[in-house]
């Protein structure tokens, strides 16, 4: 009998499902792996466990006690431990506070007996604290071993840890794992959620490999091979569309050595005119950082941006924009649009002080207008009025507009992330189609996605990120979809 | 926020507003009339009125300017009290060519600089605004307090005041209707008003302050530089508030006194609040809060003390700040 | 000998309502709530505890007055900018401008103004002996409570507080109720030193104790050190009264700026540590 035993869940997100009749079972003593793509549905599984959400469909048993968890203090009390992606510690506050922070024994509290009983648990695990500096000087491993202690404090049995190395380093990383064998040594549960194939290799017991909200197979890690698991994360490749060969131009856009704290090390790559290159990588692994040190609203520790043949390391982001650069950014809501205002005055923005859109500083507003309608149109952006607030139509429809921004002048260097992200097949295929037809028309662009299939589908070329770390795979594999894969992932082609 | 909630806030607003006149002994026979008549019933009302109008409409230009960047110019009472005092100053020194001119001119340099260090700190510090203008007004208080009982007091009067201005340094109305001024002050704030809705609707840099104040980060990647912006706007909306004060100064008092501007700079980030995202929304804005001033004095003269104004025009504010609060809800 | 006893006291009773403003102003803005409305809850409470304590004859009464009628303030603090989600600042200033037009009104009306003349003040002793109490208690449980620890998580991160079960909300009510109970003291204690109500008789001190929030980064020792020096320059602008120093008489003013100066400087980087709760004025 499995400690934990999640049956048939299904969770629904309106019409999208995140997960679908997904079985998931581990056992005290050992530590299970849940790994997938982004969007696979694992974090959505483990927050059904812990309590954060509630299945539409299936059952939860835990210790072969069918259970239902109407929020996360139930799971809390039923053992269950969650230690979240982005951690819960307030960095002005001193260890041993964080630690009992919202699971106090009493009104008045006792530093000493509270000291005591947190080295009692580090101890066994080999944790060494200052309890009493602040949180914020700690590094992101002990930040994550407070995270592990604050689980045990609470005499959590069954611990889940959602990407526990994202912000770890490799030595950290290895040091985290220790520490989970022991505690399952000890006879808890743990949990992981993880994109790493080497963790689950070397780190992990069993293995559940969840696609698309569907699970694949769980299975014990002993025997498995890493390009086994690849293949069972990412699937089997579809046959890519016939894509026309580029017509290579000059150098547009070249990136040498950039370097950004722990972000980006050493990344060097060149865009061509007439080529369209996609960015694979799972998120968080330094596309956020490079796109925007290109943009200049980051500024990089050391490297050479050269836009067109011109020099603009050092250039204002307005210079950047002067010079052709378009952005599809990330976060419409923060960066790519300004919600509240109508559709005809986000068309300007970023080319508001040239022409069609000002002259001499003063606005031309009917010019403006006509701008605004081309780029609507463009993608098809289904709107009532051109003075409606943009924050008013559908994701789908917001992306159509301003994708139909940044490729509406042509020529230049586009840098687009997701930018089919919030649409339908059919606007999916417009997006990367005006891409194309941008590139097919002497202009580049890089884009960014976390769908690997998406990417083989649309782009000349693809090269990866992991890490911080870019690489272009070797001309044999540059199709490979499964040698991509695994370097996306980390692992060697 | 639910609709209950709402009326529950309209109604303590209107309690908070009216309740009091039921305290005094004054029945509401004589109020009701000298409410209106203070205000805009009569001659005198519509003098009283035009009085306070045009150090609030200015006020309010330059407290919304700021705003629209998304700064709260808190320090504006204190701007104006600096640009009143340094006005006085140098209209009150012997004759020189030009001396008008420069006065109003040292009037806008000292609110600018008075807005300097909030914005600067603002700018490369972080700190907020709010803090260090609160820090500045006081400072503005405690200096041109100390300057007008000492230096620039007028040896001859009683109180903390300085003389009166030579009659050339005076602006003449261009008016009179009965008991009621007209001065070139009014006309330059609504010009003031206009530019700034000309500027904010047709030029580049309107367009620009606008992103910033709505969506920094989003101003960031489109190019514009958002902190310089705001530190521009902010020092912008310090000279304007100078320029209410010294034309207080040169159009309205002909002198500078302790205490002069009375909470008008505070008024004047009620009648931005109030003018929302319209800058012509100033001038009807401007007028209600200065009948409202008009209406409370004139009221205080047959025994309802003056403290109900800020009863009134705090009340206002809450419920303009609610209503504004709500709009910006509707896009989440 | 006695010179310094007197400037000791002065100090001491200049100092007590920046202390009590501070550690209002201290709960509000620890839990997350930007309060420059310090100075209208000081005035109101001062108002109150003048007219309820002339009405009635009873300063306890006037005192108790006092207490609710800064609480109430305060919770109307807490009402808007938690419930109605409105701008702290907006909605401190206009709290601020209402308590000035209250304080003005009731002060003016012809029934009470004929009363208030005469006027009742809670013995020094008193209330002396009740801050202190107070304020030991509420250091107590900020520097060694829960409250205190939960106070200070919902400041720097609401979001992270809310993920280990605390309630962002009801601290702030809490922390504003604290707040309005503080100021309402300080109101008391600032009538039982003056000799009748005023227009604007607390003359900044709200914002002095802004002031020596800032100054001290938010916390609660170096806060109450900050007040006492703050209460021992207002206390030396008395002794200095007229009397030169390095050959010049400094202007009062002078003494009543340094508060605001050495603020500003602090702000600029110069002075101190002014690093705020991290989610102050966070909704």
């Amino acid at each position: 009998m499995s400690h934990i035993d999640l049956r048939h869940i299904t969770k629904r997100f309106g019409s999208f499902t995140a997960i679908e009749n997904v079985d998931f079972r581990a056992e005290k003593g050992r530590i299970h792996a849940l790994v997938g793509e982004n969007g696979a549905g694992k974090t959505t599984l483990m927050r059904v466990l812990f309590g954060a959400l509630q299945p539409d469909e299936g059952e939860v048993h835990i210790g072969s006690e069918a259970v239902r968890l109407q929020s996360s203090s139930d799971a809390i009390a039923r053992g269950i431990g969650m230690v979240n992606q982005h951690d819960s510690v307030i960095p002005a506050l001193p260890a041993w506070r964080n630690l009992i922070l919202g699971a106090e024994d009493g009104p008045w509290l006792n530093q000493a007996a509270v000291i005591e009983r947190a080295e009692a648990l580090a101890k066994p695990l080999g944790f060494e604290f200052d309890w009493t500096a602040p949180a914020a000087t700690m590094s992101p491993g002990a930040t994550q071993k407070l995270e592990i202690l604050k689980l045990l404090w609470r005499n959590a049995e069954t611990m889940i840890l959602d990407e526990p190395t994202a912000m770890l380093s490799p030595a950290d990383a290895e040091g985290l794992y220790g520490t989970l064998r022991q505690l399952a040594e000890g006879g808890k549960t743990i949990i992981v959620v993880t994109h790493r194939l080497p963790e689950v290799l070397e780190g992990c017991d069993e293995v559940t490999v969840l696609r698309g909200g569907k699970l694949i197979e769980s299975r014990p890690v002993a025997g498995l091979t890493a390009p086994q698991l690849a293949e069972a994360i990412v699937g089997r490749s579809v046959e890519a569309p016939e894509l026309t060969p580029p017509n290579l131009g000059e150098e547009n856009l070249v990136v040498e050595n950039l370097t950004l704290g722990h972000s980006l090390r050493d990344v060097s790559f060149s865009l061509r005119a007439g080529e369209l290159v996609g960015l694979a990588g799972v998120d968080g692994n330094g596309q956020r950082e490079l796109l925007r040190s290109i943009m200049g609203v980051l500024r990089p520790d050391r490297g050479t941006i050269r836009l067109q043949g011109l020099n603009v390391t050092k250039a204002s982001t307005r210079a950047r924009l002067g010079a052709g650069l378009r952005l599809i950014a990330e976060d419409r809501y923060q960066e790519a649009m300004i919600a509240s205002w109508p559709l005809v005055e986000n068309a300007a923005l970023g080319q508001h002080l040239r022409p069609p859109f000002a002259r001499n500083g003063r606005r031309d507003l009917a010019a403006t207008r006509v701008a605004a309608q081309a780029m609507a149109e463009r993608f098809r952006t289904k709107f009532v009025s051109l003075d409606q607030p943009i924050g008013g139509l559908s994701g789908g429809n917001q992306q159509r507009f301003i994708a139909g921004r940044a490729l509406a002048d042509g020529g230049g260097v586009v840098l687009a992330f997701q930018p089919a992200r919030g649409l339908d097949l059919a606007g999916i295929d417009d997006v990367y189609g005006a891409l194309r037809a941008h590139t097919r028309a002497g202009g580049c662009a890089l884009v960014v996605s976390f769908d690997l299939d998406e990417l083989l589908a649309h782009c000349d070329r693809i090269i990866t990120i992991s890490h911080g770390e870019l690489r272009v795979p070797a001309p044999e594999q540059a199709r490979d979809r499964e040698a991509i894969g695994r370097m996306m992932l980390g692992e060697e082609a | 926020m639910s609709g209950r909630a709402r009326v529950a806030l309209v109604l303590v607003v209107v309690a908070l507003a009216l309740g009091p006149l039921f305290l005094t002994p004054v029945p509401p026979s004589e109020w009701v009339p000298e409410l209106w008549g203070s205000s805009f019933g009569e001659p005198r009302g519509w003098a009283l009125t035009l009085r306070e109008l045009t150090p609030l409409l200015i006020g309010g230009v330059a407290v919304w300017l700021a705003l629209r960047a998304g700064l709260f110019n808190i320090g504006a009472e204190g701007q104006m009290l600096v640009g009143a005092c340094a006005t006085g100053a140098v209209a009150l020194a012997p004759a020189f060519p030009g001396q008008l001119v420069i006065a109003i001119a040292a009037g806008v340099l000292a609110g600018a600089l008075w807005a300097l260090p909030a914005g600067a700190l603002r700018t490369f510090r972080g700190g907020h605004e709010v803090i260090s203008c609160i820090m500045l007004n006081q400072l503005a208080f405690l200096l041109t307090g100390w300057l007008v009982k000492g230096p620039m007091k007028d040896p001859n009067a009683g109180g903390a005041t300085t003389k009166m201005l030579d009659e050339s340094l005076r602006w003449a109305p261009i008016a009179k209707f009965g008991r009621a001024e007209l001065d070139w002050a009014l006309p330059l704030g609504l010009a003031l008003m206009v530019g700034l809705w000309y500027w904010r609707k047709h030029r580049v840099g309107g367009y620009e302050l606008e992103a910033v104040g709505t969506n920094a980060t989003a101003a960031r990647f489109a190019g514009i530089p958002a902190e310089m912006v705001q530190f521009r706007a902010f020092a912008m909306s310090g000279g304007l508030a100078g320029l209410a004060g010294a034309l207080l100064v040169v159009a309205d008092q002909n002198r500078f006194y302790d205490g002069m501007t009375s909470g008008k700079g505070f008024d004047s980030l009620g009648v931005a609040l109030l003018a929302g995202a319209n800058p012509l929304a100033l001038a009807p804005s401007a007028l209600l809060f200065a009948a409202l001033n008009a209406a409370t004095t004139g009221m205080n003269q047959i025994g309802i003390p003056k403290g109900l104004s800020g009863l009134m025009l705090g009340g206002l504010i809450l419920l303009f700040a609610s209503a504004s609060q709500r709009k910006d809800n509707a896009h989440e | 000998m006695s010179e310094f006893a007197t400037f000791f006291t002065n100090t001491l009773s200049l100092a007590v309502p920046l202390v009590l403003a501070g550690f209002g102003g201290l709960l509000s803005e620890r839990s997350g709530v930007m309060n420059i409305a310090l100075e209208g809850k000081l005035l109101v409470g001062a108002c109150a505890a003048a007219v309820v304590g002339a009405l009635t004859g009873n300063p306890y009464l006037g005192m108790v007055a006092a207490l609710v009628a800064s609480t109430v303030l305060s919770l109307a603090h807490a009402e808007l900018t938690q419930r109605y989600r409105m701008d702290h600042i907006v909605a401190g200033m206009a709290l601020n401008l209402i308590a000035i037009g209250a304080t003005n009104y009731v002060s003016k009306l012809e029934q009470f103004s004929q009363t208030l003349s005469g006027v009742v003040r809670v013995p020094q002793a008193v209330l002396a002996s009740i801050i202190v109490v107070l304020i030991a208690v509420v250091m107590a449980v900020i520097l060694r409570g829960r409250g205190g620890l939960h106070l200070w998580a919902v400041g720097e991160d609401p979001v992270k507080a809310r993920l280990v079960g605390l309630n962002p909300v009801a601290i702030r009510y809490l922390a504003l109720l604290g707040t309005g109970l503080f100021c309402g003291l300080g109101g008391t204690w600032i009538m039982a030193n003056a000799s009748g109500f005023t227009d604007g008789m607390t003359a900044g001190r709200g914002f002095i104790a802004l002031a020596a929030l800032v100054l001290v980064g938010w916390r609660p020792l170096p806060l109450l050190a900050a007040c006492l020096v703050f209460g021992a320059v207002q206390s030396l602008q008395l002794v200095f009264q007229g009397v030169p120093i390095m050959g010049t008489v400094w202007p009062s003013e002078v003494w009543a700026a340094m508060p605001y100066a050495v603020t500003l400087l602090a702000l600029a980087g110069f002075a101190g540590s002014t690093k705020p709760p991290a989610g102050l004025g966070v909704q």
